[in-house]
C-alpha cells in the first residue's frame, strides 16, 4: 500500500520519515528510527515497556498506527530524557533508589514518571500508583520505582 | 504485524468526508480511532480488513459540551478527557469513575468513549455509566443523523444499532437530577489493566426516606451491558431501609442470568451482582 510521509520532533530534532500507514509506532522508534530503548514486552498494550511521550502524554506505542499521529508532533523516547535537566534527575533518582533490577521496563517506567512529574511534581502517593497503573515489572516490586518517583518530585527542578 | 502494513488507510480531514468514504462501499472500510482494541485484536491474529478509515482527531467527533439539561460528548472524546471533564464529573460522576478505571493512562489517553461503546463488550467498563443515564446515541451516515436510546443501542454480544455507512459521531447524556446520587463500582482482580469480572452503576434520590429514583445497571454479567427495569420500578416509594437493601440484594441476582467464563464463574457473579447492587445504594 502507500506509504504516507510524517514530520515530527523526535527527542528534539526534526525528523521526516515514510512508512505504511498503519505500521506500529513502536516499529517506525525501533528499526526505522534505531531508538531502541523503546521496548516491546507484550505487543498487546498490556506491559508499558513501549511507552513514549506524544506531545507530554504517555502512550504504549505498540499500539499506535503510525500514521495517525500527526505532523507537528513532539515524540520522546527514553533516549531523549538525558537532553532535558529533569530527564537527568529522574535518571539519578532511579539509579540512588536502585530501581532497576533487569531494566526492561524502565525506559517505559521512566516514561510515565517523566510524564506524570512534568504535570504534577507534588504527586501524592495515589498520583504515582495511577500514573504507573499501566505499566509492568516483574522484578522490583514496585517499592522501589515508588520511592524512584517521590525522590525525583524532591529534586525536581521548578521554576 | 507485517500484514497489517498492507492495508490500506485513509485519513479524512473532516466528518463529511469520512462519511462520503463509508458511503461507498469501494471505499468503505474499518473506522480506527484510538486503536486500543483494533490493534490488540489484529496484534493477536485478527486477519486486518484491506481498508481502514482513520478518525482519530476529526474535530466533529471531539469535545464536552454543556446544556441546560444534558452533557454531550463526542464519540472521539478519550477516557483521559472525560475523566478530567468538570461537567462530567459534576453531572456524570459514574461516567467520570468509570473513564477513570479503563486500563491505565496510556490506554485512556488512546481509548475513546466511541470505540467503547462500539465495540460493545459486554466487560466495557462505560456502558453502565452511559446506559444509568438514560442517554442517546447519535450516529450519521452521509444521507443524515440518527438517534437511538443507549437502553435499545447495545443489541448483542459485540454488537450494536449501526449500519455500515453509519458511524457513532456523538452522545447526548442527560445529567442527574438535584439530589440524585451516581456510584460506579468495578471489580476485577487488579486496580489497573484488569477487565472487569462484575461492574455496575447506579443513579439514584432518596427523599423522605423512601427511593425517589433508581436507575442500575450492570456489566459482565450477560451478552450486554444490562439496566435491571424490575428491580427499578420495585424500589421506587420504598423506604431505604435495612429490609429493603436485603430485598434489593436477592432482586438484582435474581434479575441478571451471568455466564461462566476464564474470569468468573455464573454464580459468584450472581451473588456479586445483588451484594453491589446493594452496597451502590447503600452509599
Ligand atoms: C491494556 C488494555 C486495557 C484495557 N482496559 C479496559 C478496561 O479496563 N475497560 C474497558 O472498558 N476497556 C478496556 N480496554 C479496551 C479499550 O481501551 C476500549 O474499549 C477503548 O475505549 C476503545 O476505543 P478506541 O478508540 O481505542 O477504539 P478502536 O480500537 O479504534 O475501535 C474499536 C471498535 O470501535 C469501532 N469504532 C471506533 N470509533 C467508532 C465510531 N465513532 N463509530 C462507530 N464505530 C467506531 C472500530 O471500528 C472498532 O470496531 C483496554 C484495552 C487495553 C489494550
Ligand atoms: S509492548 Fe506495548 S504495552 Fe507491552
Ligand atoms: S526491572 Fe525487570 S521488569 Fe522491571
Amino acid at each position: 500500500m502507500s506509504n504516507v510521509k510524517r514530520t515530527w520532533n523526535v527527542n528534539g530534532e526534526e525528523k521526516t520519515l515514510e512508512f505504511p500507514p498503519l505500521r506500529r509506532l513502536l516499529d517506525v522508534i525501533r528499526e526505522d528510527m534505531r531508538f531502541t530503548g523503546c521496548k516491546e514486552g507484550c505487543g498487546e498494550g498490556e506491559c508499558g515497556a513501549c511507552t513514549v511521550l506524544l506531545d507530554g502524554v504517555p502512550v504504549t506505542s505498540c499500539l499506535v498506527a503510525a500514521g495517525q499521529v500527526p505532523d507537528g508532533t513532539q515524540i520522546l523516547t527514553v533516549e531523549g530524557l538525558e537532553k532535558t535537566e529533569q530527564g537527568r534527575v529522574l535518571q539519578e533518582a532511579y539509579v540512588s533508589a536502585g530501581a532497576s533490577q533487569c531494566g526492561f521496563c524502565i525506559p517505559g517506567m521512566l516514561m510515565a514518571s517523566f510524564a506524570l512529574l512534568s504535570k504534577n511534581s507534588r504527586p501524592t502517593e495515589e498520583d504515582i500508583l495511577d500514573a504507573h497503573g499501566g505499566n509492568i515489572c516483574r522484578c522490583t516490586g514496585y517499592v522501589k520505582i515508588i520511592e524512584a518517583v517521590r525522590l525525583a518530585a524532591q529534586n525536581w527542578p521548578r521554576k | 504485524m507485517k500484514k497489517l502494513e498492507k492495508s490500506d488507510c485513509r485519513f479524512p480531514s473532516t466528518l463529511k468526508e469520512a462519511l462520503e468514504l463509508l458511503a461507498n462501499e469501494s471505499t468503505r472500510g474499518r473506522l480506527l480511532a484510538g486503536g486500543s482494541d483494533l490493534m490488540v485484536q489484529w496484534a493477536a491474529g485478527m486477519e486486518p480488513p484491506p481498508r481502514v478509515i482513520s478518525i482519530k482527531g476529526l474535530k466533529e467527533l471531539q469535545g464536552i459540551k454543556e446544556d441546560d439539561g444534558a452533557v454531550v460528548i463526542g464519540a472521539g472524546v478519550t477516557h483521559a478527557h472525560i475523566r478530567s471533564s468538570k461537567p462530567v464529573q459534576k453531572h456524570l460522576p459514574a461516567l467520570a469513575a468509570a473513564a477513570a478505571t479503563v486500563g491505565g493512562p496510556q490506554i485512556q489517553a488512546l481509548g475513546t468513549i466511541g470505540g467503547n461503546v462500539a465495540n460493545a463488550s459486554p466487560a466495557g467498563d462505560l456502558a453502565p455509566a452511559l446506559l444509568i443515564t438514560g442517554g442517546e446515541a447519535v450516529v450519521a451516515s452521509r444521507t443524515g443523523e440518527r438517534t437511538i436510546p443507549l437502553t435499545k443501542f447495545f443489541l448483542a454480544y459485540r454488537r450494536i444499532d449501526l449500519k455500515p455507512d453509519e458511524m457513532i459521531v456523538r452522545f447526548v447524556l442527560p445529567k442527574r437530577a438535584a439530589g440524585e446520587i451516581e456510584v460506579f463500582r468495578k471489580l476485577g482482580t487488579r486496580a489497573a489493566q484488569a477487565i472487569s469480572k462484575v461492574m455496575c452503576a447506579a443513579r439514584f434520590s432518596v427523599k423522605a426516606g423512601s427511593f425517589e429514583t433508581c436507575a442500575v445497571a450492570l456489566g459482565s454479567v450477560g451478552p450486554t451491558t444490562v439496566r435491571l427495569p424490575k428491580l427499578e420500578e420495585w424500589i421506587i416509594g420504598k423506604s431505604a431501609s435495612e429490609e429493603t437493601l436485603a430485598e434489593v440484594e436477592k432482586r438484582a441476582s435474581d434479575e441478571v442470568s451471568p455466564i461462566d467464563d476464564i474470569r468468573s464463574t455464573a454464580e459468584y457473579r450472581k451473588w456479586v451482582s445483588g451484594r453491589l447492587v446493594r452496597f451502590l445504594l447503600e452509599s
